[in-house]
């Protein structure tokens, strides 16, 4: 899933790097808390373990083999958030030092494999072993689905990127520049691969490594203790994050939400007349973002990061309104713990 | 798959990349004419090159900077089969295998008819060679910069850049541990094939794999541990503190400036 | 002037490991500055760990620590100049050189001591030059550790402590894997060091070496906790006793005196077999 440089343009290449930014800040403060002292040498030897992992050809029943990423593992091992730095540390080694996976591509194929694969293989393997025993069998059935999900879901990401440049970047004549297959072509190939042959395989050796720690190393499936303080708090910025990242579907359907045209639309809609208040209102507003797109860049792209800048506004707000009320009561409002909330 | 062939394979991987690691770490040593710059000035020249090499429209251009590598690799003392070799095989010939559907799906001009109803359009056959000029561009100065500098120099570069100190480190000791898991995972397979008389199946060999991987995992945990005293006992509290010995001089300041020169010529050249 | 507080000095120690496993028990003894102290055991006896209670990287489950009078405590080693003075005094080289050896070059490794410690720069490369020069390794400065044999690892695994200028060495099993030449040269090295008025620790389970090296002796036995503290040549000779605390074998014997270095070692030996042979 590596994509080499000269599949992707500089632009996208640039727009996934803004993508990725934010999860890595966030991972690397989360980090610096958590572990501060161990924090070098732990994730370095663990990302020295994934990166000999992923080389590995393994040989699958039906006589394929395939290579693993191991994303979920790690942030099962882990926690997801270490995993994010520890899978772009391998990536970044891989792309600079051996020449797999473009340098400029280094943002998207982190957004890829760094932090969609594991966050959504996490939340997946989360949701289905909801805090069971660390060698309960729901864990295992947990990691399989979760990593399988996680590296679908990565491929499903890696399949737009490609699928989107010659839409986006073409000469005047229409020839690609760059990745030359559009989204009808690259979403099946890529997907296909992904969900009968590279899917199945991580999940194998996730779960057969699950299976063999639960045995034996029990204890380093127990990263999960910091997420029971955090409750119920992470289903939700899971949630919200989908919400995000599914909002360029939002392209696919023709047509405008209903009440929210634009003076253009109005008339093609049949009014032969415009409100005045309308007319004077549509420009007084000075919009940064008209229409969701950033200046001179693909559209969907532009949509996923005026949702993430939306996000980051409302949750923004959101805090600094908390914070001020929270002034007034000196007690910290917590969400009710996992097991209250199933009672 | 037959137990030779996942073992073989596996051991060839990676035996392989130490090789490669140790050859370009020989090579980033010889008094060739890269590797005497800064690493600072030649991680810059290399991103303002491979970000021209995703600019440019023009598939002349893109050939100018693969000669232009080219004359780097000789003035650096790299064999030339070596650094081709290097670069060709695998992912470009990759991508001209990949690529080989768009000549006959893109739509646009037929220029070569096949058969009575599968041409092959002008369109689809510049944008293969797009691709493929692009991806070997990109790659050919990305080896051309790791061959030449000694990869702490590269490190030291990064942390230059603003890249958090935290990473670097962490960075600097992955790679240093990669070696070791390198090594023992090649003596693992190679025991194992030393034991393989009859043929294992594919799910012993799998079952194998997993089993080898656990006693990976669980050996980086122990050795975080061990890693993290010794660190300690020699004063570490938290934040790697480095010996930086990178000194800009002239030819520096040239070879950036020049190599600027070239990228605004090239994207002039290109946009015009 | 001689100092008479001890460099070490525990009492009652003891540790378990994780599960409630012993590792050592009611330890208790002084090593003053510049004697020569072999730590000596069977395999599990806790030699490791106590070298590394004696390093504060681990503290003790009952007991207590000093070091030249004070109390070696997690809560001692909080306070950054009195970490900063203990870490630069004293130095722990680790048996396994991957374990030690975490830099990407030799050159890193041996500077990495003092750049911790927070010395001016020109002091951190004139220590680093004079420590290779030292042990004779200065042409391996820009190795990295993947290309250095075991006895070169070694010898920059102890470079690398050495560069912190400490007056006390911990060393767990130094001559481990290495080949006789190397352990000599080794050898050769810690008798001159210590003969500079420094207190070398080490564990091993190479009577040779003990004897070569060491001006007092510490036996740790199955049980975990001090069977004999003293002179070397006052166990040495005792083979029922070196029988019983598993620091030798029938076989040991015939396996030495093909590989001994001089006289002395081999008397020893003749001794002991014979005592034995008498049984």
């Amino acid at each position: 899933m590596h994509i080499p440089d000269g599949y992707l343009s500089p632009v996208t290449d640039g727009v996934m790097l803004a993508a990725a930014a934010p999860f890595w800040y966030v991972a690397l403060k989360k980090i610096r808390r958590t572990l501060n002292q161990r924090t070098v040498p732990m994730l370095a030897l663990f990302a020295a373990f994934s990166f000999v992992l992923m080389m590995f050809n393994v040989p699958l029943p039906g006589g394929t083999t395939a290579h693993v990423v191991g994303g979920t593992l790690l942030a099962i091992v882990l926690g997801p958030w270490d995993a994010i730095i520890g899978i772009s540390v391998v990536l970044g080694i891989q792309a600079f030092f051996f020449g797999d996976g473009g340098v400029l591509a280094f943002g998207a194929n982190c957004f890829n494999m760094a932090i969609v694969l594991p966050l959504v293989g996490y939340f997946v393997y989360k949701l289905v072993s909801s805090y069971a025993g660390a060698s309960s069998p729901r864990r295992l059935l947990g990691s399989v689905v979760g990593s399988y999900a996680g590296i679908n879901a990565a491929a499903l990401f890696t399949a737009v990127e490609l699928g989107l440049q010659p839409q986006l970047f073409h000469t005047a004549a229409g020839t690609p520049l760059y990745a030359p297959y559009n989204l009808a072509a690259s979403l099946p190939s890529v997907m296909v691969g992904h969900l009968l042959v590279a899917g199945p395989a991580e999940a194998l050796v996730t779960g057969l490594v699950v299976f063999y720690l639960q045995r034996s190393h029990s204890r380093l499936l127990q990263s999960d203790k910091k997420a029971k303080e955090g409750g119920k708090r992470w289903i939700m910025w899971g949630g919200l994050a989908a919400l995000a990242l599914a909002t360029p579907l939002g392209l696919l359907a023709s047509g405008t939400a209903w009440g929210e045209w634009g003076l253009d639309e109005l008339k093609t809609l049949g009014l032969d007349f415009i409100p005045q208040g309308l007319q004077r209102l549509e420009s007084w507003w000075p919009v940064p973002l008209p229409d969701y797109g950033f200046p001179r860049m693909g559209a969907v792209i532009g949509y996923i990061m005026s949702a993430f800048v939306g996000m980051a506004l409302i949750s923004g707000l959101l805090w600094l309104g908390g914070r001020g009320l929270m002034r007034k009561n000196a007690s910290r409002v917590e969400l009710p713990a996992p097991g209250k909330v199933l009672e | 798959m037959r137990s030779e062939g996942f073992l073989s394979h596996n051991i060839a991987g990676l035996s392989q990349a130490l090789e490669s690691v140790i050859a370009a770490d020989d090579l980033s040593r010889k008094p060739g004419l890269l590797q005497g710059l800064d690493p600072r000035a030649k991680l810059a020249a290399f991103l303002l090159l491979v970000v021209t090499a995703g600019l440019l429209r023009n598939l002349a251009l893109l050939a100018v900077l693969f000669v232009m590598a080219l004359a780097l690799v000789f003035f650096s003392m790299i064999s030339f089969s070596f650094f081709l070799k290097r670069v060709l095989l695998f992912i470009p010939l990759f991508t001209v295998v990949i690529a080989i559907p768009a000549l006959f799906i893109t739509p646009g001009t037929p220029i070569w008819h096949i058969g009575s109803h599968i041409s092959v359009t002008q369109q689809g056959l510049l944008s293969a060679a797009f691709l493929f000029a692009r991806v070997t561009d990109s790659l050919s100065l990305g080896i051309l910069l790791v061959l030449t500098t000694r990869w702490m120099d590269l490190l030291s570069a990064l942390r230059w850049f603003r890249l958090p100190g935290l990473i670097v480190s962490i960075v600097g000791m992955t790679y240093r541990y990669i070696f070791l898991f390198l090594h023992s995972a090649n003596n693992m397979f190679m025991a194992r094939r030393s034991r393989t008389v009859a043929r294992f199946s594919g799910a012993a060999n799998r079952r194998w794999l997993a089993q080898m991987l656990v006693a990976n995992l669980v050996k980086s945990q122990h050795l975080s541990e061990e890693v993290y005293l010794a660190m300690l006992s020699r004063g570490y509290s938290g934040e790697v503190i480095t010996l930086d010995n990178l000194s800009v001089r002239r030819r520096d300041y040239l070879c950036f400036v020049s190599v600027a020169m070239l990228v605004f010529i090239l994207l002039w050249v290109n946009y015009r | 002037m001689m100092t008479t507080t001890p460099v070490f000095e525990t009492r009652n120690l003891s540790y378990d490991y994780p599960g409630n496993i012993l590792a050592l028990k009611d330890i208790s003894f002084s090593v003053m500055l510049g004697e020569s102290v072999a730590l000596v055991g069977a395999n599990g006896s806790g030699k490791s760990t106590l070298l590394r209670l004696l390093d504060g990287l681990i503290f003790p489950a009952r007991g207590e620590i000093f070091s030249g009078g004070r109390p070696l405590t997690e809560k001692a080693l909080e306070d950054a100049a009195y970490a900063r003075d203990f870490r630069s005094r004293v130095g722990l080289v680790f048996q396994d050189a991957d374990v030690q050896l975490f830099s990407a070059t030799v050159w890193d490794e041996v500077t990495f001591g003092p750049l911790q410690l927070s010395l001016p720069k020109a002091e951190v490369v004139s220590r680093g030059l004079e420590t290779l020069e030292m042990l004779g390794i200065s042409h391996l400065k820009e190795r990295p550790p993947y290309r250095l044999s075991g006895g070169e690892k070694k010898k920059v695994s102890i470079a690398s402590v050495l560069s912190l200028y400490p007056r006390v060495l911990l060393l767990d099993e130094p001559t481990n894997g290495l080949d006789p030449h190397s352990q000599g040269v080794l050898i050769d090295f810690l008798i001159r060091w210590v003969g500079g008025g420094n207190t070398l620790i080490f564990s091993t389970q190479d009577l040779d070496l003990v004897e070569e090296l060491a001006s007092r002796v510490i036996v740790l036995g199955t049980e975990h906790s001090i069977v004999a503290d003293g002179k070397p040549e006052d166990f040495l000779s005792d083979a029922e006793f070196l029988l019983k605390t598993n620091l030798i074998h029938e076989h040991a014997h015939r396996h030495k005196s093909l590989v001994h270095r001089h006289q002395h070692a081999h008397e020893h030996q003749h001794q002991g077999e014979n005592s034995h042979q008498a049984n």
